[in-house]
């Protein structure tokens, strides 16, 4: 199971961002609504977004990381604790009493082979299992250090992207290792995202671009950008669009980079690259908090609302400046259709994404978001 | 010669004599004042840091082996028993009918759990000491296949899911449990367990597996410790639930109760936290009962009687009809019959405050244990016939398989295996560990806070005062030879001192254990080896690149920058090898209020890996803590310039000692 959060600090950084749309950005008519469908998405388009907060029983209105476990249910991370969602849809929260190292939960993964939780904090890693929490700290335990922004489990090995390094637990043999400027690629130690590949990790590190790490070999490979400079990008598609790595997420051989200055996407099979920044592509905001990846499409959370794009085609999910809900299209070679939703993602500040072919979960800065999907008739017919 | 000339040579040699006496010890106490950083260490002997040989210890030594039998297994048709013999690398096969050894099986590595098949073609063998499960074809008892697990399998259970046929090995040595499919054999998962995962069972026809972990955990000092049983879905691998048997220790049996949903642990209430000095008034171990219901709720009770204790419960089955548990209490010889319908009853009966304090009730026994059953020496195993009408009580000291009629009580017979090992003295030293009868009232026995040996993870309160919490960390007898002195101030400087009148005036409340027998004991626990830490598949390999790391560290005279690290405060010198310490008092800054002195001994590292909690209170929970949090000003070694990466890679050295 892939692991996605958004860091708690680029949260923070970006509140008072933008969180709706500037004035005059989309415009959204009846003209659009009434346009007939153009072929299908390659991807789900969202119908409408069913909206959760405090009121609910959550028990924050900052969602850091959401995440649907194997066994179907709901796990959020919010700034106030570890939070999962019944059948009933009732929210329970478990927090520091119930064993939970920290309640500010930053990202949640699960081991595939145990069904165990393991839950980044920002004091320690813990782990869920049978209802128990246990907890890993840098003073009890090999853990680089005490904030971890993102946790994956590989292959039986527990990843934690923390500022100190990328700390590597073995569960069987319970030791650890850590990766840092000192024996990896790194420019400082600063990790922010680890995301399983094929048979090897990516590491996304701020200042250092993507470091690569077979597991087998022991070794490296840094992916930089090529031309060293975060704030412009002088060298499309040539690789990294910039070095402060926000989060990395792959999937069916795509690698995909979230910073703050863009996005990135790298073709492990074809070792070709895409970029893609705001004002010049479809891509909504520059400041990416998480990019969730599932076959080859992203699920792009931002200062200003989440996009779905395969590279080609794009939805964007926002909200205008009088708080309505709006999607936008691109498609390849068309002109961008902007339409106007009947409900609206709970905050435009996207932290993290969980989606699969059936639903979407968003977390936000001002609450959790459900989005159901339909068919792009049925979205169309919405007023 | 005249005799003045005698005298005057004589004189001559005396001075001379003394002359090189003194230079001598002059140079020797200024040599270990060197060497070992201390400019006022008093008159000690060569041996704390010379001659002293691993190879030489009496635990290296070859010893007799032994028939003692582990874990049985019966044929699904009754008629066949299997019994590991772990002491001998072997597994014998009985016939029920005349209770003769029909076959032997070398199997290689300790063979301790057992389980068959639902045909009883194949049976399962757990061998702890090569971290491995055996399968032996009951045709011809041959090693067909064989798959590696984690450290220290002590048991293995058989069962059908819906996904297949599963193996639920609890890995006693690396907290987790093994889940291995059988087509193919290979490991599913590995789950985590608490601590010391021991013994399993089969609950709901193999919808879930529960095993009971033998070791308590805590968090903190000065918190209760609590037993997990930890409950899994064999088929998914998903752990399902945790329950928490609180202040339990010495939870190593376990069993379902067909009909009733309950699972059962054999348990030790454990009282640390409260004065030592209690132990006269029965508070500080009581031996009992969990139930486990299938709503989670889980009730603690007694299996002793007033002024009358059962120590040491170990093995635990329950009668296919669900009306009867037995459990085995190593520590006073005797199988205990529970009537589970009386105690059912008196469970729906009870409020749940009485089920709270149930297990401080020694008047309630008497309600549902309704016999107990003599044995031979130190029964630990059970197993009952498939029809429930024999039960089979492995008495492992007296190598012998007590058969039991279930509807009697009376015993059958013996299946007998080997001769008791009566002029072995480290076997009569063994029974004099096991025993209970040393202590106040035969409450518990040396084995009830050193299982096979080894530490209970608990800290004692050994307040001679009655009144306050002087905590001090239990330590492991394994490997503890040529490592006096002994107890935490290093006063003791033999093991029959330790053990001997002040240990029975201060713990056991009772008469010394006499000369004879105390011999017997310091006999025994000399050859118990170190406790291995180590993955098999790793043992005898050389270092990791972080072990190699953390072993440079080890014995660094220098810091990183080059300037050089006082004698006194470096790693070896205190923790020499080969059995990593010199033996004497020091100081590392730890000394809390309650402490009267500020030196402790320094204790020896075999085995390091697996005995925490650590430093002389058990303050420490984790080795780290020990220099991330209980460290002041680099008394304990100095250990201020490592990085996270330096101290990560010492304690996977000092795991592998």
């Amino acid at each position: 199971m892939k692991p996605h959060r958004s860091p708690l600090g680029l949260a923070l950084l970006g509140l008072t961002a933008a969180l709706s749309l500037p004035p005059g950005t989309w415009a959204a008519d009846r003209a659009d609504l009434a346009r007939p469908e153009p072929a299908p998405l390659p991807f789900p388009l969202v119908a409408r977004f069913e909206n959760f907060g405090e009121k609910d029983g959550l028990p924050s209105h900052k969602i850091h990381c959401v995440l649907k476990a194997s066994d179907g249910r709901l796990w959020l991370g919010t700034g106030n604790g570890l939070c999962v969602r019944g059948a009933d849809g009732r929210f329970r929260r478990y927090g520091p009493e119930d064993g939970l190292s920290h309640p500010a939960v930053l990202s949640i993964a699960e081991d595939p082979r145990t069904g165990d939780l393991w839950i980044a904090t920002m004091r320690g890693l813990s782990r869920l299992s049978g209802g128990r929490f246990t907890s890993f700290t840098q003073t009890d335990s090999g853990l680089p250090n005490n904030v971890v922004y993102g946790v994956a489990v590989v292959d039986g090995t527990v990843w934690a992207a923390t500022p100190a390094g990328a700390g590597a637990y073995n569960i069987r043999e319970k030791s650890w290792k850590i990766y840092d400027h000192n024996n990896a690629p790194m420019e400082e130690p600063w990790c922010y995202a680890i995301a399983p590949g094929r048979d090897v990790v990516y590491i996304g590190v701020w200042a250092g671009g993507i470091v690569e790490h077979d597991p087998r070999l022991g070794s490296f490979k840094a992916y930089r950008d090529p031309d060293g400079d975060f704030q412009f990008q002088l060298t499309p598609d040539s690789g990294p669009i910039a070095d402060i790595t926000s989060w990395v997420a792959y999937d069916d051989g795509i690698l995909w980079q979230a910073t703050y200055f863009g996005l990135s996407r790298y073709d492990t099979q074809e070792a070709t690259w895409r970029t893609w920044v705001q004002d010049k592509t479809p891509l909504v905001s520059n400041f990416i908090n998480s990019v969730f990846a599932r076959g080859h499409v992203a699920w792009v959370s931002t200062d200003r609302g989440a996009c779905v794009t395969d590279g080609t085609t794009w939805a964007t999910y926002a909200v205008d400046e009088q708080g309505r809900g709006l999607v936008r299209i691109d498609r390849p070679g068309g002109a961008p259709e902007t339409r106007r939703m009947a409900t609206r993602l709970a905050d435009g500040f996207v932290t993290a994404i969980w989606a699969d072919d059936h639903e979407a979960w968003f977390a936000t800065s001002n609450g959790l978001s459900h989005a159901v999907f339909a068919n792009q008739a049925a979205v169309a017919a919405n007023p | 010669m005249t005799p003045r000339r005698i005298a005057l040579r004589a004189a001559q040699v005396v001075i001379a004599a003394a002359a090189v006496a003194l230079a001598g010890g002059f140079t020797a106490r200024t040599h270990q004042r060197i060497m070992t950083g201390r400019p006022n260490l008093a008159v000690t002997t060569c041996t704390h840091c010379h001659l002293r040989s691993a190879f030489k210890l009496p635990w290296q030594k070859p010893r007799p082996h032994h028939d003692s039998p582990g874990g049985i297994a019966v044929s699904p048709d009754g008629r066949t028993l299997y019994i590991a013999l772990d002491d001998k690398d072997e597994v014998a096969e009985a016939d029920s009918a005349t209770l003769a050894v029909i076959r032997m099986a070398r199997v290689p590595g300790g063979p301790f759990g057992l389980a068959l098949d639902a045909q009883g073609k194949r049976l399962f063998v757990a061998c702890p000491q090569q971290d491995r499960v055996a399968v032996l074809d009951t045709r011809d008892l041959a090693e067909v296949a064989s798959i590696g697990v984690g450290v220290r399998p002590t048991d293995v259970v058989y069962c059908q899911t819906r996904d297949g046929e599963r193996l639920v090995v609890p890995n006693s040595g690396s907290d987790d449990i093994s889940i291995l499919t059988l087509s193919p054999l290979a490991e599913l998962a590995r789950v985590a367990a608490g601590r010391e995962p021991y013994a399993a069972a089969v609950l709901d026809g193999g919808r879930r597996v529960a095993v009971a972990n033998r070791m308590a955990t805590h968090d903190q000092m000065l918190t209760a410790p609590a037993s997990e049983v930890t409950v899994l879905d064999p088929a998914s691998s998903r752990v399902l639930d945790r329950l928490a048997l609180d202040s339990a220790h010495l939870a190593e049996g376990i069993a379902a109760v067909p009909g009733k949903g309950w699972v059962l642990n054999s348990m030790v209430r454990v009282r640390n936290l409260v004065p030592i000095t209690q132990v006269k008034d029965g508070w500080v171990m009581a031996s009992g009962l969990a139930i486990s219901r299938a709503d989670g709720q889980v009730t603690q009770v007694p299996l002793d009687e007033a002024n009358a204790y059962f120590p040491d419960p170990s093995g635990i089955v329950a009668s296919p009809d669900g009306r009867r548990a037995f459990v085995a209490s190593g520590g006073s010889d005797v199988v205990t019959v529970v009537d589970l319908d009386r105690l059912g009853s008196w469970l729906a009966g009870s409020s749940a405050a009485d089920r709270d304090d149930a297990i401080l009730d020694m008047a309630l026994s008497c309600r549902y244990v309704v016999a107990r059953i003599p044995t031979g020496c130190d029964p630990r195993h059970l197993a009952l016939s498939p029809d429930g009408r024999r039960l089979y009580v492995a008495e492992r000291l007296d190598d012998s398989v007590l058969v039991v009629d279930t509807a009697s009580l009376k015993p059958l017979g013996r299946i007998v295996l080997g001769d008791g090992g009566r002029d072995d003295p480290i076997r009569q030293g063994e029974r004099v560990f096991t025993r209970a009868r040393y202590t106040f009232q035969g409450g518990f026995s040396c084995r009830s806070c050193h299982p096979d040996g080894h530490v209970d993870g608990l800290s004692y309160d050994f307040d001679g005062s009655g009144v306050g919490d002087n905590l001090l960390a239990n330590r492991s007898l394994c490997g503890v030879a040529g490592t006096e002195p002994f107890k935490w101030n290093g006063k003791n400087p033999t093991l029959q001192f330790q053990d001997g009148p002040r240990f029975a005036r201060v713990l056991m409340r009772t008469d010394p254990i006499p000369d004879p027998q105390l011999d017997e004991l310091a006999t025994f626990l000399v050859n118990l080896p170190p406790t291995r830490t180590m993955p098999w598949s790793q043992v005898g390999k050389g270092l990791t690149p972080a072990q190699q790391s953390g072993r440079a560290l080890f014995f660094a005279t220098k810091r990183t920058d080059g300037t050089p690290i006082p004698r006194a405060l470096r790693c070896q010198t205190c923790h020499r090898p080969p059995l990593y310490t010199n033996r004497l008092i020091s100081s590392v800054g730890t000394q809390s209020p309650r402490d009267p002195k500020e030196g402790f001994d320094t204790p020896h590292l075999i085995g390091v890996g697996a005995v925490g909690p650590y430093l002389h209170d058990g303050r420490a929970k984790t080795l780290e803590e020990i220099w991330t949090v209980y460290q002041h000003d680099d008394l304990h070694g100095v250990s201020s310039y490592w990085s996270k990466e330096q101290l990560n890679d010492l304690v996977e050295f000092l795991k592998t000692l």
